[in-house]
């Protein structure tokens, strides 16, 4: 296949899957029973009258189809609405959740990643060693524990040590003088919970499918070339078995990235962290239209992107796709 | 259900009498005293600020926030009186539609502006224009009222088209907004009022206040700084300042109060901490509550299935076969008071103490649907109308938890009188449109939580036809006891409306739309440097209730 049109496929094909995303987006949580009209008109001594101004206000008693497209053509021109629950616009409230939740699932799904990578080379390199048990185990382990098992634990030993919430001390530069490197600090200091959380519950898997794609490679004919050569382990491994195994990794890789600006609710729940995983599934409770089809456009969208991204790459990597 | 507590705060006997300020000391609770004055007390909830907004805010810190930051004309005190507040007295006319209240002389807002009785005035009327619109929320607090003047700048006079019995309740859960900022967004037709965010603006300044202390910083769902207004009115208060911390969860704001990240949590520390935060030396402080946790049963008389629910024998049944006793000890580990009507003991004089609710008694259950004729199935289930009696109860996630176990102890004890019951979890959207749904004629069974207001009037009202739709999850609806709920809202002798509420609530528990099951207590904690907590049966020691804990609360 011709590199042009490939990119020009895989690139439509993004473009159609985000437009169906959108058109999932919006019915999808109309389905859902109950409106956000239902929780603010229960106020007392709440009127019809107030229920139907509500109604109005956010555009509810349209027809389905005449929301979807005024949805369409406000989106046209890059307005995501206003909130129904705090009456703030989408963009900016996402914005500031994704400020706080992309340092924390970038640090935590990066470190996943690379530990991973690390711990399944090693892993598959010392086959059937106490190292490689130690270490496929551990993996399986902090693989199956539930995410907020494991950050609950982290939470009740590590604290006192470390900050347990918040993404950072509020009372610092309003009630006394703190520097910027000391605000910094802070910061880190409360973002390391959370990331290793997120890191612990997300490596064993890069580690368990990083053994197998190496103990894959290593039996290849090219690498018992390799040793046959009279190379050593190391540079068997380095230059001839891990860059054929990362392969199948860079498909899982480009998912984890994709997905990190969904949050990871559990993690922002157990450690009050303000993030977009929050934001959303208070979003559902609410029923709030406009925040949920903004936080899942940019989702679809993020998902979308680094796939496409990964596609491309694969075309560059793998002769097969190309040739 | 949860109703914050800023919807109508209060109410209770609302003694006509001038009153004055020493009225609020004379009711300061104990543990206030002459501690250290400075600090800043850091507190954690897990009821984050939704909006600083009042025209958009749902959450009970919300309403907190405003209690703190902007005047109202008076509040509650410690024994749930009214107490001065911005008004220093008051009294009303003969025909009790006419309210004239006294305000503080010589009052500034926190930016200087003077704070007068106009102000008042200003805020009332404005928001009346734009009541069945922007500023719906606060429609019920301006029922029958139809305007106010302010003559001069320490009065102002509110009228009414029909007496109204809980006026000094409505105006305590009513802030005066600071006209210089609010002006331009009380024109048109008043968007901008809800989309206002009502936050400290970008160049540092904090919000414009008119209490005892100011917003210097705010970031959502995260925390919320206050420091002392320097043009505040009233006693100033022992501490600089005090925090508001937001966890999304209980278990990590306990673990903070552990950790000394926060001095004091308060609505909703969990019953299974208490022994534990006791143990580490927290000071951990339980009282009752108004609120409370309730089994309803459809009473819709139009309902269309399993009809059987509208005997009354089979509701007085399935209370008999309500074992209030286990569930307190097992559910809420002795952290609540056994339920009987809808006003809760806690409520103080409002509650009909002669109400008793049914013992625990499986025997006396069995008797009452073997006598109605509803006969034990081969399947240990009772048939009724050539169907099972078996139920689906409707169960939101307030109910999560002490809800779970009080469900389990129920579905066991039902089971041996023949009924059956099984859990349907929902959303509160989806479990309000449930139960609602068609009109309330096909729900049987709900578990749901009610926070009312201090002042009855509210929990009255939840099962008045009127409120089908709106506010009502039972689907109750009778015409005598709407009649009587009407006439209570319009007597202004407190003894009369306080025997109206009686009979009301006598009425309420024969007719059985509710089981209340239980009163849970408000449970907080804090660390033992601080003292001078003065706790209501809302929200706990910080609340919108009163100004009282921030401004006594001092290091020990």
């Amino acid at each position: 296949m011709r590199g042009g049109d490939y990119v020009i496929r895989r690139v439509g094909f993004a473009l159609l899957t985000i437009f169906v995303a959108i058109t999932i987006n919006f019915f999808l949580f109309r389905v859902l029973p109950g409106t956000v009209v239902t929780d603010l008109a229960r106020v007392p001594h709440a009127t019809p009258q107030l229920r139907h101004a509500l109604t109005v206000q956010f555009g509810l008693d349209k027809p389905k189809w005449e929301q979807y497209l005024i949805y369409l053509r406000e989106l046209a021109r890059g307005n995501m609405g206003i909130s129904f629950a705090t009456q703030q616009p989408v963009s900016q409230l996402l914005l500031n959740d994704l400020k706080n939740t992309i340092p924390m699932v970038t640090i935590g799904t990066l470190g996943a990643i690379v530990v991973g990578i690390a711990t399944g080379i090693l892993s598959a390199w010392r086959r059937g060693s106490v190292s490689d048990h130690l270490s496929t185990n551990l993996a399986i382990a902090f693989y199956a524990f539930p995410t907020q098992f494991l950050g609950l634990m982290l939470l009740i030993l590590l604290g006192g040590l470390l900050p347990t919430s918040g993404m950072e001390n509020p009372y610092a530069g309003v009630f006394g003088t703190q520097s910027t490197v000391a605000r910094l600090q802070d910061i880190g200091l409360h973002l390391i919970l959370p990331a290793l959380t997120l890191l612990l519950t997300l490596y064993g898997e890069f580690t368990l499918i990083m053994r197998s794609s190496m103990l894959e490679t290593l039996g290849e004919d090219y690498v018992l070339t390799a040793r046959a050569k009279g190379l050593t382990d190391r540079r068997v491994i380095a230059r001839h078995a891990v860059r054929n195994a990362l392969l199948p990794i860079a498909t899982l890789v480009a998912l984890s990235i994709g997905w990190i600006v969904g949050g990871a609710i559990l993690v922002e729940y157990i450690f009050s962290w303000p993030g977009i995983g929050q934001a959303l599934w208070q979003a559902i409770n609410q029923r709030d239209y406009p925040m949920l089809q903004g936080g899942f456009l940019i989702l679809a969208i993020s998902v979308v992107v680094v796939n496409l991204l990964a596609d491309l790459a694969y075309f560059k990597l793998d002769p097969r796709i190309s040739g | 259900m949860r109703l914050r507590t800023r919807r109508i705060r209060m109410a209770l006997a609302a003694p006509l009498a001038l009153a004055t300020a020493a009225a609020v000391a004379s009711c300061s609770a104990s543990g206030a005293g002459s501690g250290s004055s400075g600090g800043v007390l850091h507190i954690g909830t897990t009821y984050p600020i939704d909006s600083m907004n009042p025209f958009v805010a749902q959450s009970d810190y919300s309403y907190a926030v405003y209690e703190y930051v902007y005047p109202q004309l008076v509040q509650y005190n410690a024994r749930l009186g009214i107490a001065p507040d911005f008004a220093r007295s008051w009294s009303v006319s003969p025909d009790g539609k006419s309210w004239t209240f006294h305000t503080v002389p010589h009052a500034r807002w926190s930016d200087g502006t003077p704070l007068t009785a106009a102000d008042v005035a200003w805020t009332i009327n404005e928001v009346m224009k734009y009541k069945n619109g922007p500023a719906g929320q606060w429609a019920g607090l301006l029922e029958h009222m139809t305007g106010a003047t302010a003559p001069n700048p320490t009065t102002v006079v509110i009228r009414y088209s029909t007496p109204v019995a809980n006026v000094l309740a409505q105006m305590q859960s009513m802030s005066v907004l600071p006209r210089q900022v609010w002006a331009p967004y009380f024109t048109g037709k008043g968007s901008g009022l809800k989309t206002f965010p009502n936050q400290p603006p970008a160049n540092g300044k904090p919000m414009v206040s008119g209490g005892p202390f100011e917003l210097v910083r705010y970031k959502a769902n995260q925390y919320a700084l206050f420091k002392r207004n320097p043009n505040w009115w009233g006693p100033k208060p022992k501490i600089e300042g005090f925090g508001l911390q937001f966890f999304s969860n209980a278990d990590a704001m306990v673990q903070a109060l552990k950790d000394g990240q926060v001095d004091f949590v308060g609505e909703y520390t969990p019953p299974t901490a208490v022994a534990a935060l006791k143990k580490a030396g927290f000071a951990v402080t339980t009282t009752p509550s108004i609120s409370m946790k309730t089994f309803i049963i459809n009473t819709n008389p139009h309902k269309t299935t399993h009809r059987e629910l509208l005997d009354p024998r089979v509701r007085e049944a399935i209370e008999y076969a309500t074992d209030r006793s286990q569930i307190i000890k097992t559910a809420w580990l002795g952290l609540a008071a056994p339920g009987s009507t809808i006003i809760a003991p806690a409520d103080g004089s409002w509650h009909d103490s002669g109400i008793k609710a049914l013992p625990f008694d499986l025997a006396k259950a069995n008797a009452l649907l073997n006598a109605a004729g509803y006969k034990m199935g081969p399947n240990g289930m009772r048939i009724a109308g050539g169907h099972p009696m078996s139920y689906n109860v409707i169960f939101p996630p307030d109910e999560r938890g002490t809800g779970d176990r009080t469900f389990q102890i129920m579905q066991s004890d039902l089971a041996k009188i023949g009924i059956s019951i099984s859990q349907q979890n929902m959303d509160d959207s989806a479990t309000f449109n449930a139960i609602s749904h068609d009109s309330y004629r096909t729900f049987d069974m709900a578990m749901w939580d009610w926070v009312p207001p201090v002042d009855p009037d509210f929990m009255l009202s939840v099962v008045t036809c009127a409120q089908l739709g709106n506010n009502s999850d039972s689907g109750y609806c009778n015409s005598a006891y709407d009649r009587m709920y009407a006439k209570q809202s319009t007597l202004i002798s407190t003894s009369a409306r306080r025997a109206l509420i009686g009979q009301m609530q006598r009425y309420l528990y024969a007719a059985k739309p509710y089981i209340i099951l239980d009163y849970p207590d408000i449970i907080e904690a804090h660390s033992p440097k601080w003292t001078g907590f003065v706790v209501a049966p809302v929200m706990g020691s910080v609340n919108s209730l009163s100004t009282q804990t921030l401004l006594q609360v001092h290091q020990s």
